[in-house]
Order: C-alpha cells, then sequence, then structure tokens
C-alpha cells in the first residue's frame, strides 16, 4: 500500500470518528446502567432472604377461601381465556419450578449474562443464586453448567454441580454463546474470528471439531443452531437484497453434520430457528424469526401456517408450544401450534426481567 | 464501598468517555449504535470494576472490539451498512473533488463489515501495528493484513476515484 494511500485511509478513519457528537451525560448513563445489574442483584438476594419470613403466610395466601360471588354479579360465561395459574410464592426456589407442560425453569440470568443468576441444582432440587460468572447455561440433562469469564474470552468453563469443580477448556477466539446439544453431551459455538467464520463442536471432555466454512450464503443473523435430533446444525441462508431497516430476506436454513461439518441439506424456511426446541418432535414443523416476524412452517415446503407472537419456542409435543409472551409481565403460556394459549404461568417476581431457560424435566 | 466505585467509575468516564465514544462511532458506524455499544462495555466495566486493575481504558476497549467483532452480543449485532449504489465517479479533478472523494470515501467506510472496520479503526484511529491489532482481535497478524487487503478493495470499489486521489497527491507532492 503507497504511503499516501495509507494517509488517506488514516483521515478517513478519523474524519469518521469525527462525526460523532458528544453525549453530555454519558457517565450518568452508564453508571445507570451498571446499577440496574446491581438492582438486580439485589433483587435476587432479597428474595432469597424473604423466604423463610414469608413461608409462614404463604399457606394462608394460598389457600384463602375464595370470596362469595356477589348477588350483583352476572352469569359465568364461557371465554376462551387460558387458565390463569398462581405466580409461584417466595419459596419458589426450594423445589424445581414447574412451567405447563412438564418442563422446568433451569437458569435465569440478567439479559447478556452479566450480574448475579439463579441456577437449578437437579440433583438437590433446588436453586441457587451465583455471580461467580459472566454466563451460566446449563446442560438440559445432567449437572454440567457450561459458564463463560470475559477475562477469558477464549474459553469455556464446565461447571459441575455435583462436585462443584469447574474445568477451563480453550475453544477458539470471536466465539458466540454456547448452545447445549439437546442431549446435554456437546456444545456449539459460532466463531467469528476475522476472516474464519464457521462452528465448534465441543464435547464435555474438552475435545473439540473446528469447522470453518466462510459465511456460507449467510449475511445477517449468522448464528449456527443445532436440529432437534443433535446430529446437524443449521445455519440461516440469505438471499441477494440486504437492508438495514429489516432482516435480510431467508432462502432456508443450510444443515450441517455435527460430527464431520459437511453440508447435508437445504431447508426451506422463511426464517432461524432459535434452537433444537424450535423443531417439532416429529420434525414436520419449525418456529422460526422471519424477516418480519415469528412464523410456524412446514420444514418440507417452507409453507407459512400461521405467525405466532414468540419466535423463541420450545415444543413440549407434537401439538403443545411453550414460550414467553413478548409482553406485559412475559409470562409463560403453554399454546397450541396456532398460538391459542391454554395455560398461562406467571413467573416469581424476581424472575420478570431475567432471561430464563428452560428444559425438558 | 459502592460510592467509591461509582465516583471512581464516574470519574473514568468523564475523562475517557469522549475518546472511547469515537472509538465506538469508528466501530459502529452510527451515533445510537455507538452509544449503544459503548453503554453496554461500560456497564459491563462497571460490574466488574473492583476486579479490573490498572487503568480501565484498555479493558473497556477491550470489551468495545470484543463484542463488535465477535457477536457475544448476539441480539445487538452491527454489520455492514450497504449502499444502494456505487457512487458517481467525479469527471474532473480539482480540490473539490477531493473533497467529495474524503466524504464518499468516509461514507464508504461505514459500508465496511464490522470485522474489517475494526481493523482500520485499530490501525489508523488508534496507530496499532498490524500485531498489536492482531493481539487485540485475536486472529494472526496474516488476518490483519488479508482483512485490510479486502477493505482497501471494498473501499476501492466503492469509491472508483481513490487510486486517482493518491496517486495524484503523491505526484504533487
Amino acid at each position: 500500500m503507497s504511503r499516501m494511500l495509507d494517509e488517506t485511509l488514516r483521515a478517513a478513519v478519523r474524519d469518521l470518528a469525527d462525526g460523532v457528537r458528544p453525549t453530555p451525560d454519558l457517565a450518568v448513563k452508564a453508571l445507570g446502567r451498571g446499577r440496574r445489574l446491581r438492582r438486580r442483584r439485589r433483587a435476587t438476594a432479597a428474595g432469597a432472604t424473604l423466604v423463610a419470613v414469608v413461608a409462614v403466610a404463604l399457606p394462608f395466601v394460598l389457600f384463602r377461601p375464595a370470596p362469595a360471588p356477589s348477588p350483583a354479579t352476572p352469569p359465568v360465561t364461557v371465554t376462551p381465556s387460558p387458565t390463569m395459574l398462581p405466580t409461584p410464592g417466595p419459596d419458589w426456589t426450594a423445589k424445581p419450578l414447574v412451567l405447563p407442560g412438564g418442563w422446568i425453569v433451569t437458569r435465569a440470568q440478567a439479559r447478556g449474562g452479566s450480574g448475579a443468576g439463579m441456577l437449578l441444582d437437579r440433583a438437590r432440587g433446588h436453586y441457587f443464586r451465583t455471580d461467580r460468572y459472566d454466563g451460566i447455561f446449563p446442560a438440559p440433562t445432567g449437572s454440567l453448567v457450561a459458564v463463560r469469564d470475559l477475562d477469558r474470552p477464549r474459553e469455556i468453563g464446565l461447571f459441575d454441580l455435583a462436585n462443584g469443580k469447574t474445568n477451563w477448556y480453550e475453544v477458539g477466539r470471536a466465539l458466540s454463546v454456547p448452545q447445549w446439544s439437546p442431549d446435554g453431551r456437546r456444545l456449539l459455538f459460532t466463531t467469528r474470528q476475522v476472516d474464519r467464520f464457521g462452528f465448534i463442536v465441543m464435547k464435555t471432555d474438552g475435545t473439540k471439531k473446528v469447522h470453518v466454512n466462510g459465511t456460507e450464503g449467510c449475511s445477517d443473523f449468522c448464528e449456527f443452531t443445532w436440529t432437534r435430533d443433535g446430529r446437524q446444525v443449521a445455519l440461516p441462508q440469505t438471499g441477494e437484497s440486504h437492508g438495514e431497516s429489516q432482516r435480510d430476506a431467508r432462502l432456508g436454513v443450510r444443515l450441517f453434520s455435527a460430527d464431520d461439518g459437511r453440508r447435508t441439506r437445504l431447508v426451506p424456511v422463511p426464517g432461524d430457528p432459535a434452537g433444537p426446541w424450535s423443531w417439532s418432535p416429529d420434525g414436520t414443523r419449525v418456529v422460526v424469526q422471519g424477516q418480519q416476524e415469528p412464523l410456524l412452517v412446514e420444514t418440507a415446503t417452507g409453507r407459512v401456517l400461521n405467525p405466532l407472537p414468540s419466535a423463541d419456542v420450545a415444543w413440549v409435543t407434537d401439538d403443545r408450544l411453550l414460550y414467553r409472551r413478548p409482553l406485559g409481565s412475559n409470562d409463560f403460556v403453554l399454546a397450541d401450534p396456532t398460538g391459542r394459549e391454554l395455560i398461562r404461568q406467571p413467573l416469581p417476581r424476581q424472575l420478570v426481567d431475567f432471561e430464563v431457560t428452560v428444559a425438558p424435566r | 464501598m459502592a460510592d467509591v466505585t461509582d465516583g471512581e467509575f464516574t470519574d473514568f468516564v468523564n475523562e475517557r468517555g469522549d475518546k472511547l465514544l469515537r472509538v465506538a462511532y469508528a466501530l459502529a458506524g452510527s451515533q445510537h449504535a455507538a452509544e449503544d455499544l459503548l453503554q453496554n462495555a461500560l456497564a459491563k466495566a462497571y460490574a466488574r470494576w473492583p476486579r479490573i486493575r490498572g487503568d480501565a481504558e484498555p479493558y473497556v476497549k477491550r470489551i468495545l472490539y470484543h463484542d463488535q467483532v465477535s457477536g457475544w452480543r448476539r441480539l445487538s449485532r452491527r454489520r455492514e451498512v450497504p449502499m444502494a449504489e456505487l457512487p458517481e465517479r467525479p469527471g474532473v479533478c480539482d480540490s473539490s473533488h477531493d473533497s467529495e472523494l474524503r466524504l464518499l470515501l468516509r461514507e464508504a467506510l461505514r459500508a465496511l463489515p464490522p470485522r474489517q472496520r475494526a481493523v482500520l479503526t485499530l490501525r489508523y484511529l488508534e496507530d496499532l501495528s498490524v500485531a498489536e491489532t492482531a493481539t487485540i482481535l485475536g486472529c494472526r497478524a496474516g488476518t490483519v493484513a488479508s482483512q485490510t487487503a479486502k477493505a482497501l478493495a471494498r473501499l476501492r470499489q466503492l469509491v472508483p476515484g481513490l487510486d486517482e486521489m493518491t496517486t495524484r497527491a503523491e505526484v504533487t507532492q
């Protein structure tokens, strides 16, 4: 590169940086966001403290007799509204929080993974609070929890709830958050190392396979995810048109063998599955984030069956979906595939603003 | 203890915030995205403030580059800003066209993929060597060179007068 070109680039990059407008209240905003992390920690700690105090009063709240209907109350009519379950009491940490459909909450943490989180210890049957790590990702079965630490960006820790030990493994550079395979035996990472895009599959003994294959026809939201059988990983495929205002249109998702990284097939669905539980158990349907909204689609044809309120769903059976409502207090709902809510479960107050992970019981 | 941390943190942001925001802007390419990127990095730094030893600025910068390039921040990823059409090639060479080319070049930088923009930001805004850039981005020096070459090729495509401008400037010096 010529010296003048070098200087021209230097001037242009500085020109670009000079375009920034000062933010006079940067310190206040940064402090506010940082304090919110601390408040979440305090709220979680306060919740644990309240358990002993409120437990005495809880039975009276739960089992108090329903008030007698007023004579002026109009006759009750049957409506299609979902069955509303009670908000779990303050002692919810003492046992697994079972959601409609039988799945359980295994982890709750602030979005982005900062601050304290709650983890389910399956063997002991209760939750505990932890702030040792910057991200906690429990396996869907067993006692292992993948953990990350911003000071060790190339590594992943496997924290074993059974013995309290954490083993760290070097995975690679520029990693996505880890995703567990449905059987809890392997971890999947998208690697965005400069000029080396691909995926890494790591077993729980730390052995790994790196598959660098370039972006492979994906231009945005390029994240590898497991399929439900845990034998393949999926990468969204985009077309020619790109825009900033919305996601690029999807041609489908490309499947790769998790064992050897080879391409297997293209599933022509117009969006991105969030993870392995997005695929129906019988494999005929998948919930994806479409260009505009979450969609339920047929895997064989890509035909859109109907929109849904959330793309982050778990098929608990072939005709029931579990997801969090995107608005309000973000209750969990068990719905049919059309999105008709059948059972609604509010979360404990401490978890409402948290990102929650669920798994089969 | 919290008051001490808050005071130190506020002093740090007041002192270094503008400088960090400038880096974030070069990385993200827009005011809103830059503020979001920096706020997130600062919040993470605040959460770990007592554990940061020494100067916090390199720590915050590391988070900025890491978040921008690696995609840990899954929901907030930035990507290249497409330009609908190639900028028009100027027909006459004079100083006004040099200014125009500078403007076009600035816009073209915004259109680069985040990784290429991160490489150029480290090399030309922060004046780091290839080796230092590679260390921060967690890649080999050869990768920094290839990303720079790709960025340059893309800039040449977006700003057809780029070579003409630099060649002319060298001849007239």
